[in-house]
């Protein structure tokens, strides 16, 4: 992890290219994120209550469209990559030992991926339709 | 870890646990949502037990999290490109404390609004 608070710095410690681009990663993907994520927190949590938000069709009607498709799918990708970055600055600081630095990194990269994974897949497949128990509900 | 130093020692460790905290928030909430792809049964299922109180207000914590986060990010980034950034990043922290405080209790005086009512 680099410690600089200045670019120029930042390439002075650097131990390699990679970890310099990920530090400007994390410097732009976390400007994009503030405004996508707290756009997203007051259109979900703030304007209506979650029992609204939350529900299946609410969800169903909102996914199908491209533009929110994109949107989510975006928040997906920079949140994830800066969340599991951070989460590597972490291990990085925290297991001194490097076998096991290691297998805590695979764990987090395998359950990590496999979920992205899982939303990409299910946010891309989401078919349009009418919730069932809900329709039955309604008159 | 102990940690007794001052304002930006504390911006640290809790832009770290905040971090974290929103990590495992974003790898749950994908989890559940996407439940929608399999079945809608099965969504439902999920969202019965975030309907609970203790949900709701779990909410609020990561609402909290994600505004202390973002804010300080922007201090982070303040810092990297300016002067004026490292020269009143103190001051800039509380401003992040103040806001995301506020934030997160206008927030919580809502969820407790609407529980109440029983949305």
């Amino acid at each position: 992890m680099i410690r600089a608070k200045r670019y120029e710095d930042a390439r002075a410690q650097a131990k390699s290219n990679p970890e310099l681009a990920w530090w400007v990663f994390m410097r732009v993907s976390g400007l994009v994120l503030v405004f996508l994520v707290l756009g997203h927190i007051y259109m979900t949590l703030i304007q209506q209550a979650d029992s609204a938000s939350g529900a299946p069709q609410t969800i169903i009607d909102k996914l199908s469209q491209p533009v929110w498709k994109l949107y989510d799918w975006l928040i997906l990708i920079l949140a994830g990559l800066h969340g599991l970055n951070g989460a590597r600055y972490s291990l990085e600081d925290y297991i001194p030992d490097k076998a096991k630095r290691f297998w805590a990194k695979i764990l987090l990269y395998t359950v990590a991926g496999a979920i992205f994974i899982w939303g990409t897949v299910g946010l891309f497949t989401l078919q349009p339709h009418v919730v069932q128990a809900q329709a039955l509900a309604t008159p | 870890m102990l940690y007794k130093g001052k304002e930006g020692q504390w911006a640290f460790f809790l832009h770290r646990f905040s971090g974290l905290a929103i990590l495992f928030y974003l790898l749950l909430h994908v989890f559940s949502i996407s439940a929608l792809a399999i079945s809608d049964d099965f969504y439902s299922k999920i969202h019965e037990l975030y309907g609970l109180a203790g949900f709701k207000i779990g909410l609020v914590f990561v609402a909290a999290g994600v505004m202390y986060h973002a804010l300080n990010g922007l201090r982070i980034i303040c810092m990297d490109l300016f002067g004026w950034g490292v020269r009143f990043q103190r001051e800039l922290w509380y401003g992040t404390l103040f806001i995301s405080g506020l934030a997160s209790l206008l927030t919580l005086v809502l969820t407790i609004q609407r529980i109440l009512a029983g949305e």
